[in-house]
């Protein structure tokens, strides 16, 4: 158990946070590939696969819940990995992943989200 | 009963900022010998004794979070998206990422603070990413909440 944990846990976190931040900067109505797994339209208490836009009839729609789903599953992709790869060479690095991955990934969602905040703010101008 | 839920949501992120505070303050400014002040009271707990407190109120605090949400959207933005109030908008943005990514890493930090001794800047980091998590989503909690509530 401690040998599996001391990666997997590790893993699932960075994997989870490696896809969460440019899914959240990445997704619009016309993106081409789905980075959520669903979409909820509370207005209208209907759940739809994939990305959907919202519209008059459906109302808004929430891709958080098909966020966190989608970067689930890329977390334990990223733990089993994790666990395939030897653990006397690994371990140091996915303990330092557990939190570097986060701060990046929360850095790289301060520039996106800085178009709430600053007006004309363009998160693009990094390259991104 | 949207409200009963904010209510709930905000007490117990009092619990939540308390218990994270307290383990903070034990991993970074720790009680010396001698130190009898309240601040050094405050200071001189055992961290790893918060540990699960700390993850069984985060998990609670997220699903009620994630229950409050889609009133949020359809009752709370819309009003802010037409006047214009878009920093407020964002704060709850930030907030949502947050609190996503630290619940994926709630699993290893539950298990590098019970099991895993050894891993002392690991732990350091992952309560320090906590403290700020939480207190961001404390605050901008409270400055949405009180923009546009949900009545």
């Amino acid at each position: 158990m401690d040998k599996i944990a001391t990666r997997a846990f590790p893993a699932f976190a960075a994997g989870f946070a490696a896809f969460y931040a440019p899914a959240y900067c990445f997704t619009g109505a016309n993106s081409t590939f789905t980075w959520p797994l669903f979409t909820y339209f509370p207005a209208a208490d209907e759940w739809y696969w994939g990305l959907v836009a919202g519209n008059d009839t459906l109302g808004p729609p929430m891709w958080w819940y098909g966020w966190i789903a989608s970067a689930a599953i890329v977390g334990l992709i990223a733990a089993v990995i994790a666990l395939l790869l030897p653990a006397r060479a690994t371990e140091k690095f996915w303990t330092t992943a557990l939190w570097a991955v986060p701060i990046a990934a929360f850095l790289f969602l301060a520039n996106w989200e800085l178009v709430w905040f600053i007006q004309g703010w363009n998160p693009r101008w990094f390259g991104f | 009963m949207i409200t009963v839920l904010l209510i709930l949501h905000g007490i117990l992120a009092v619990f939540l900022l308390g218990a994270i505070t307290h383990q903070t303050l034990g991993v970074f400014w720790p009680r010396h010998p001698g130190q009898t002040d309240f601040i050094a009271n405050a200071r001189g707990i055992r961290p790893h004794i918060y540990a699960q407190a700390i993850v069984i109120l985060y998990v609670v605090e997220f699903t009620l979070g994630s229950l409050l949400y889609p009133s949020y959207r359809v009752i709370s933005r819309p009003p802010l998206e037409e006047l214009r109030i878009l920093y407020i908008i964002g704060l709850f943005e930030v907030k949502e990422n947050f609190a996503a990514i630290v619940l994926a890493m709630l699993p290893a930090y539950w298990y590098f603070w019970k099991k895993y001794p050894e891993a002392r800047t690991a732990r350091a980091w992952m309560t320090a990413i906590l403290f700020a998590t939480v207190w961001y989503n404390f605050v901008a909690g409270h400055l949405v909440n009180n923009a546009r509530g949900l009545l």
